[in-house]
């Protein structure tokens, strides 16, 4: 199990307890959607007289006009419910990590974290950051690792590791901010096929 | 799509014009993303054009201006250059690397594709044979455009191309089916009001919707257009062979591809061909042309139309030319119709569509569509000659045959090559403005048209 | 021991890899996890550069590189015909049976169906002496095509020892054992062969007998012989690829090899719609039945590219040695030097003219040297030929670049193309003036034995009438066609008469796109006499108008698409009428 499966359970117990009320916003949100369109096509009925008067080729073009615009402010509309949702969802996972018991689980994600990056780096001769709260945790697994040293200078984030090769030439950003931020496309598409909304 | 971070690597060897060379590497790939991160935390994208020895080239899109060698990280990504699609492109405005550009989210993606596609195998093309009709007798009469088709605009500067273009894609249609038909837009380098012109009669004509536009405007990187045409083909394949819908690609202007591809050529010191541009240029560009086409077993198609201000109106520049041996035909536009106000002002003689043949005729258009194009190209080449012949010896020294050419020419320009910019004629109304023209000229003079054709449309 | 080594840089197609000191030059090698397909192409101490035959993205350095031990060669066996195959022997069925409607990487295919089955027949016996280049036995290949199996021409021979009986076989089964000096060894019904090495012969003729392509610019006017080499350059949209495809449509040989060298994916699709329904005009069977297609598109990896015209010409050489006439076309030579430009950019040779190597010449000529008329190796004795066209596509339409100087060096039929023709939609695009065979006086024998002792002399009486022409029009453009005395302007006339009657040929027509060597010679004829009487009438007073005004004109301009090769009668009655119809006008002035 990669460090990724780990992160993406917490995501959705986060998503599956917040789902209802997230479907309740976007149906509020798509009934706005709907009436857009509704409003559009009642303007182009009024529209229409006039519109006969000059002719059927101006007319098909109007139609399309009026019609592709709706449509396309319903969907624009939808999309930025889905990137509210997900700032939400995400907000809500983040909060749950930041404040997650440095339990035994945890401390192997770390471990997992800390050999990720060494291998990138392709050495083990590192320095590593993290923040207070996982000092204790990451200590304990980088003094499994030769050569490898924790830093005392803090970084500023929710969890994770960030390595660093000791001739500062070369790092690596393992803090589950970065993975999140990696994920985030994929918890996007989540999102949306759980409301339908991606395609 | 990789979820895994990348190396970050902060020993910057050189920068110099749009490459930064990256030292004690060992850790990436040919053709990886990069992401620079310059000393104020600014984050551009980048990607290795050679790496061996510890040593990494990047390219860098946005440009280096402002990198410095110390305090510059670059981290390979792990993975090459990716576009997010999804139906949700459509509507929507990217800039030229495929971010949002209209302050929306960025569209949810259902799969991410490497911008560099894959060669389609030629054994698995279906060959390009339905008429797409553009509304533009001088194209759909005598240089069709068929579904597949990569069919570009030579044009000079400050011609009526995008003006073209833009007609092109608001009257494009596929006469008799009900397949969707899309239009993706990149802007490559060019003007902002060129570009907003565009914009604004997709949405006008209600096309914006079907419509998916990438805009690296004149003052936005350099370096970021070899990407533009890259990622905007990489959304039309997606919506042809995944969605099935019919895509008509218009890339303007490719000069300013080529100029990009010529500056990153000359940082790396590489040998130089014709005119300063690099040798594989013909390579290169054929990686973006040959993106056209259809496939056997699946619905959409790619059609391209790309657009290029040929250097001092020259045919033979190494742009122009090299595009002419990959696309299939061209559109020539002529600076001296231009001058004479005529639109669009393209040049026939100079121009062809060589897949025209199997788009047209009984079935498609009409069963005399050939001939009596063929018949045109004759008639307008001969009238050509005598127009010159006039210019020497006077209208007096013509014969009286040779003067039925020149009223031939003359109705041919005006009444048939000329169209209003939002005139949209069926190919009924197309071929009937070519036998009028024709009829300028007495029956034996029509070798080219069978003779029950004649009977039928000569305008007596 | 084959090489093993690590990749340590990577940049595009090219790639240099250490450890590699037991590699060879030009052996193929496997590159990276992906095992791509590369071959060495310059060895440096134990470093070995090597061009990757597909897309090195995400390749990185220190991946492995293992040799395989052998050169880049081709499957020569039954299976070709028919087949299209990428640069270095791939079906591209194959490939997208594998992956896809695109090209995937790291696939491998077999170049032929191993387990197919075909119906083998022995030709010799046990106790049978062979040797390289012998015929032992043969294969109905295609309808067109009797598969002549090969002892291959680097075999030692012997004494064959063992022969399987007639009857249906796969390409795994061993046909036959040969012995020599205590050693025997195993023939199946295929070799391979190394694409770079020219298969050998017995010896060489020169070229004497016409390729008949049933165009008429080209087989009445520069001809190409069998066994020779022709070049056909041009600017963009001048009509390169049409006419190529009329001479792989209508050659009168019975292998085509079509090379899609760095050129557009649909015209290769075109050929793969195309020619399944063409029938050859000589046997009636399907055109695809006598043709392979090697198609490395302009967007497919450059190092294939390269290594296409290799793959192709390597092919047309096996059938040329079962004694086949076999035509091969190249589109384009350009693409296929730009390849080598390319790699030789990265390999950081110094460039020569436009940054083509300096190797450019040499590697052109070696091409063209595989050409030829030949008596193939071993028995039964047999004669084959190789006739090598290469569309040469000059940067800007400039003749003077690099690949067209170079070409012309070691080419004997030279199709100069001509934008101004093409822009006036006459087409094939051949300018008159420009373009030269060298082959005219060797095969106009063949002409003269076969069609007409008069050929030569008819041949130079029309080409005659064209350079009169080419002066006059100086004068006219300067002066107008008013200032020539009326013999003069027969000439304009007749001129025009043989542009748009013989020379403009349209490839899309079904009676004139392929013209038999008859109806050639008698259109040609046609023309002269309608000079040589034309003249005469003039001096018996008749006016030019007079001459203008006969109806056999737009008879004799049509006559190529109205007259199609089984109906040469109707030519002749066409010179019957012209004789009246010039009585006519000339016996009216007289009477007056």
């Amino acid at each position: 199990m990669s460090s990724n499966s780990a992160l993406e359970s917490t995501i959705d117990q986060v998503l599956e307890r917040n789902s209802s009320e997230f479907s309740k916003s976007l149906k509020n949100s798509l009934a706005d959607a709907q009436n857009i369109l509704s409003d559009s096509l009642s303007m182009l009925e009024e529209e229409y007289e006039k519109i006969i008067s000059d002719g059927k080729k101006e007319a098909d073009k109007i139609e399309k006009q009026i019609v592709g615009s709706a449509d396309l402010e319903a969907r624009n509309k939808s999309l930025l419910i889905v990137q509210e949702s997900t700032d939400k969802v995400l907000e809500k996972a983040k909060a749950k990590i930041v404040n997650m018991e440095r339990n035994s689980e945890y401390s192997s994600l770390i471990t997992k974290l800390l050999t990720e990056a060494t291998s990138a780096l392709n050495t083990s001769d590192v320095i590593v950051y993290t923040n207070s709260k996982d000092k204790d945790v990451v200590q304990s697994a980088v003094s499994n690792i030769s050569g490898a040293e924790l830093s005392n200078d803090l970084i500023d984030c929710m969890g994770g590791v960030k390595v660093t090769s000791k001739d500062g030439s070369m790092s690596f950003d393992n803090t589950i901010d970065a993975r999140i931020e990696l994920l985030k496309p994929l918890i996007r598409k989540d999102i949306a096929a759980q409301f339908n909304l991606g395609n | 799509m990789t979820t895994q971070g990348g190396v970050q690597y902060s020993k910057i060897a050189e920068i110099k014009g749009p490459l930064v060379i990256v030292d004690g590497v060992d850790n990436a790939a040919f053709d990886e993303l990069v992401e620079i991160e310059t000393t104020e935390g600014e984050k551009r994208l980048g990607k290795v054009l050679e790496v061996g020895n510890g040593k990494a080239v990047v390219q860098v899109f946005e440009g280096t201006t402002g990198l410095s060698v110390s305090g510059t990280n670059a981290k390979f990504v792990g993975k090459v250059m990716e576009m997010p699609v999804s139906e949700q492109v459509l509507g929507r405005v990217f800039d030229g690397l495929g971010r949002a550009k209209d302050g929306l989210p960025e569209p949810v993606a259902t799969s991410f594709l490497d911008i560099n596609g894959a060669p389609m195998n030629p054994e698995q093309r279906e060959y390009p044979k339905d008429f797409i009709q553009t509304g533009v007798s001088v194209i759909d009469g005598m240089l069709t455009l068929v579904r597949g088709q990569k069919l570009p605009i030579f044009s000079g500067s400050g011609m009526s191309h995008n003006i073209l273009a833009a007609q092109i894609a608001r009257q494009a249609a596929i006469v008799g089916t009900k397949d969707e038909f899309a239009v993706v837009f990149a802007a490559i380098g060019v003007q902002y009001s060129e570009a907003e012109y565009f914009k604004r009669s997709l949405e006008e004509s209600g096309a914006l919707k079907r419509s998916v536009l990438f805009l690296n405007l004149a003052d936005d990187p350099a370096i970021e257009r070899i990407i533009t045409p890259r990622v905007a083909l990489t959304v039309a394949e997606y919506l042809a062979y995944d969605l099935g819908m019919h895509v008509l690609v218009i890339l303007t202007d490719m000069t300013n591809y080529a100029e990009a591809l010529r500056e990153i050529s000359a940082a790396r010191e590489e040998v130089p061909g014709r005119k300063g541009y690099p040798g594989y240029l013909y390579t290169d560009l054929s990686t973006i042309y040959e993106r056209a086409g259809r496939l056997k077993g699946r619905k959409g198609s790619v059609t391209q139309m790309p657009i290029l201000t040929m250097p001092s109106d020259d045919i033979t520049h190494p742009i122009p030319d090299l595009t002419g041996y990959i696309t299939e035909g061209q559109l020539v536009l002529g600076r001296d119709l231009f001058r004479q106000g005529v639109y669009p002002p393209i040049n026939i003689l100079m121009s062809l569509s060589r897949i025209m043949k199997d788009g047209i005729g009984e079935g498609s258009t009409r069963a005399d569509h050939q001939e009596i194009s063929n018949q045109n190209y004759d008639a307008y080449s001969r009238a050509q000659e005598v127009r010159a012949l006039a210019g020497i010896v006077g209208k007096a020294g013509l014969t009286p045959i040779d003067l039925n050419y020149m009223n031939f020419g003359d109705e041919f320009e005006k009444k048939f090559l000329s169209q209003a910019v939002d005139e949209d004629r069926t190919i009924e109304e197309t071929l009937g403005l070519q036998w009028s023209a024709i009829s300028k000229l007495p029956k034996n003079e029509l070798t080219k048209v069978k003779d029950k054709y004649v009977e039928q449309y000569y305008k007596e | 021991m084959v090489a093993q080594g690590k990749i340590v840089w990577i940049s595009g197609p090219a790639v240099r890899a250490d450890g590699m000191a037991d590699a060879k030059m030009y052996e193929t090698v496997s590159v990276g996890e992906a095992k791509l397909i590369g071959e060495v192409i310059r060895l440096t101490g134990d470093v070995a550069f090597i061009q990757v035959y597909e897309s090195t993205s995400g390749l990185k350095p220190g991946e492995p590189v293992v040799g395989t031990g052998n050169p880049l060669s081709v499957f020569l066996g039954p299976g070709i015909i028919g087949q299209i195959y990428d640069g270095i022997q791939r079906p591209l069925k194959d490939l997208a049976a594998k992956s896809g409607s695109f090209i995937g990487r790291g696939i491998t295919t077999t170049p032929v169906d191993m387990t197919k089955e075909y119906h083998f027949s022995p030709t010799v016996k046990v106790g049978d002496e062979v040797e390289a280049g012998n015929i032992i036995g043969i294969v109905p290949e295609s309808s067109l095509i009797e598969h002549k199996i090969l002892v291959p021409p680097d075999h030692k021979g012997g004494k064959i020892t063992k022969i399987i009986s007639e009857g249906d076989y796969n390409l795994d089964t061993e046909i036959a054992t040969v012995e020599k000096d205590g050693q025997s060894s195993p023939l199946m019904m295929w070799h391979k062969w190394p694409v770079r090495q020219p298969r050998p012969y017995l010896k060489r003729y020169d070229p004497t007998v016409p390729l008949l392509t049933g165009q008429r610019v080209i087989d009445t006017f520069f001809p190409l012989a069998k066994g020779g080499t022709g070049s056909i350059p041009g600017a963009f949209g001048t009509g390169k690829t049409v006419t190529l495809h009329q001479i792989a449509k209508w050659a009168d040989s019975q292998v085509v090899v079509y090379i899609g060298c760095g050129e557009r994916g649909n015209e290769m699709t075109e050929v793969l719609v195309e020619f399944p329904e063409l029938k050859d005009p000589r046997t009636g069977k399907p055109l695809m039945d006598r043709t392979v297609l090697v198609a490395n598109t302009s967007n497919m990896p450059v190092a294939a590219r390269e290594a296409s015209i290799y793959t192709g010409v390597t092919i047309a050489e096996y059938y040329r040695d079962m004694g086949y006439d076999v035509v091969l076309v190249a589109d384009s030579t350009s693409r296929w030097a730009e390849a080598l430009r390319e790699m030789s950019g990265r390999l950081e040779e110094m460039p020569a003219e436009e940054g083509y190597p300096s190797y450019l010449a040499s590697r052109l000529a070696e091409f063209y040297e595989r050409a030829g008329r030949v008596q193939a190796k071993g028995s039964p004795e047999r004669d084959g030929s190789v006739s090598l066209v290469g569309a040469v596509s000059p940067s800007g339409g400039d003749f003077t670049e690099p690949v067209t100087t170079h070409t012309m060096r070691f080419i004997k039929t030279f199709w100069a193309l001509d934008a101004k023709l093409a822009y006036s939609r006459h087409y094939p695009s051949i300018n008159w003036m420009n373009s030269y065979s060298g082959y005219l006086a060797d095969i106009s024998k063949w002409w003269s034995e076969n069609i007409s002792k008069d050929w030569l002399d008819i041949r130079s009486q029309t080409y005659g009438i064209l350079q009169r022409e080419d002066t006059l029009k100086e004068i006219v453009q300067l002066l107008g066609p008013e200032a020539l005395p009326d013999e003069e302007k027969l000439i304009l006339e007749v001129a025009r008469m043989i542009k748009i009657g013989i020379l403009q040929q349209n490839s899309f027509d079904d009676v004139d796109t392929y013209c038999s060597p008859e109806k050639q010679f008698k259109l040609m004829k046609l023309q002269v006499d309608f000079y040589n009487q034309g003249q005469q009438a003039l001096k018996d007073g008749a006016s030019l108008a007079d001459i203008r005004s006969m109806d056999v004109i737009s008879l004799l301009l049509k006559a190529r698409m109205d007259v199609k090769d089984d109906e040469m009668n109707k030519l002749d009655k066409l010179s019957t009428d012209m004789i009246e119809q010039f009585k006519s006008i000339t016996g009216v002035k007289v009477q007056n």
